[in-house]
């Protein structure tokens, strides 16, 4: 029983890094695009990228903790 | 030095590495604290090894910010020089790159002080994680003095309980997270007055029901944020120091359960990985001290600059 338990950790871990990946990358490919059509604006883009960045990973750190914590609850 | 400092357990290589991992990110346990004190109120305030590294944090942080700073304000002709070139590269960055932009310049002076502590404490914090001051200590006194490992008399043994890096302590950082809560009210309560601050968080030009709602759920952000900020910083901190030790474990596991030579073999890959792990950990350090004081800036620009 304690093994199913250990497989929808392993699964939302999985699920995680998957969203977080996307998203990430979703934001990249948007900030190179912007970059390269308009080269002098990099400042301004690498700005307005940062924070939505840090957001996604915040989200992405929230759900392993959580993920770690229902680890540890099924352990101890 | 990651398997061989557990000490107490027993039984398998495989079964010590997940505890021998942990013993060395989290703080070192209030039974065997370094300086032992007397209760207050119940509450126990021995000072373990966190403690201990929050302390010589702020030291290092007084002698090589604080300190200079103060010398610095004191010349008759203030021109940088040395060390005060690059704080004044930090401070300057800081203040026109993340306080001006975020919170505005009629409040910048105010609030630029309590980022650029955040960052300084953040990134000095962050940064002794990285330095193995105590595997070294307590390599030296092994070998070069011989003492014995499991010796707690030993101050040295004593110091080698627990991770050195503070800000991946979740007390650290929710402490640090609570000042910013704080920070928030204050500074919505100085920009528009105390009720007005409260009362910006229902959005204007909503039916009832929305408003209802959207108070609920600004209500909840209100701790939702300082709560974010707490988890990103302390699981950035511990993750890489996790990944870090788990890259060398494998050396002990794969020595043990196929054959030493296999384990020597593995160094080869372990080794420059856990090397180039140390690399990215100092953009991570650098990063994320960054990151907690944007992200400050952010929310405390939030309650002052109110948009609807």
């Amino acid at each position: 029983m304690e093994d199913l338990f250990l497989i929808g950790v392993g699964l939302g871990l999985g699920l995680i890094v998957i969203g977080a990946g996307i998203g990430i990358g979703r934001l990249a490919s948007a900030a190179a695009e912007g970059i390269a059509r308009q080269p002098e604006a990099a400042d301004k883009i690498t700005g307005a990228v940062n924070l939505p960045l840090f957001l996604l990973e915040g989200v992405a750190i929230l759900g392993e903790v959580f993920a770690l914590l229902v680890l540890l609850m099924t352990r101890g | 030095m990651s398997v061989s400092e557990s000490g107490h357990s027993s039984g398998t290589v495989l079964e010590q590495v997940g505890d021998n991992i942990i013993h060395h990110v989290s703080n070192s346990s209030l039974d065997q604290p370094l300086i032992h004190l007397p209760p207050i109120f119940g509450i126990n305030i021995s000072v373990t090894k966190h403690v201990l590294m929050l302390w010589v944090v702020a030291a290092l942080v007084s002698i090589f910010v604080i300190v200079p700073i103060q010398k610095y304000m004191k010349k008759e002709k203030p021109v940088p020089s040395g060390w005060m070139n690059a704080i004044e590269a930090i401070v300057s960055f800081i203040r026109d790159a993340i306080v001006k932009p975020n919170i505005g310049s009629k409040f910048t002076d105010t609030w630029a002080p309590m980022i650029l502590t955040f960052f300084f404490f953040i990134l000095f914090a962050n940064g002794i994680g990285l330095i193995p001051i105590f595997d070294t200590l307590g390599a030296t006194s092994r070998f070069l003095f011989d003492v014995p490992k499991g010796d707690d008399h030993y101050f040295v043994n004593k110091l080698l309980h627990g991770g050195a890096t503070v800000t991946g302590n979740f007390n650290v950082t929710a402490g640090l997270a609570a000042l910013t809560f704080f920070a928030i009210i204050i500074a919505g309560s100085k920009a528009h007055g105390f009720i007005a601050h409260w009362k910006n968080l229902k959005p204007k030009g909503f039916s009832i029901p929305i408003s209802i709602m959207l108070i609920l759920i600004e209500t909840l952000g209100m701790f939702v944020k300082p709560f974010a900020l707490t988890m990103r910083l302390a699981a950035n901190m511990t993750g890489g120091h996790i990944a870090l030790l788990a890259i060398l474990s494998f050396m002990a596991i794969f020595a043990e359960m196929v054959n030493p030579l296999t384990g020597i073999g593995l160094s080869l890959f372990a080794v420059p990985m856990a090397a180039a792990i140390s690399g990215l950990e100092i953009i991570v350090v650098l990063v994320q001290a960054y990151v907690f004081t944007l992200l400050s800036a952010v929310f405390i620009g939030m309650a002052i600059n109110v948009h609807h």
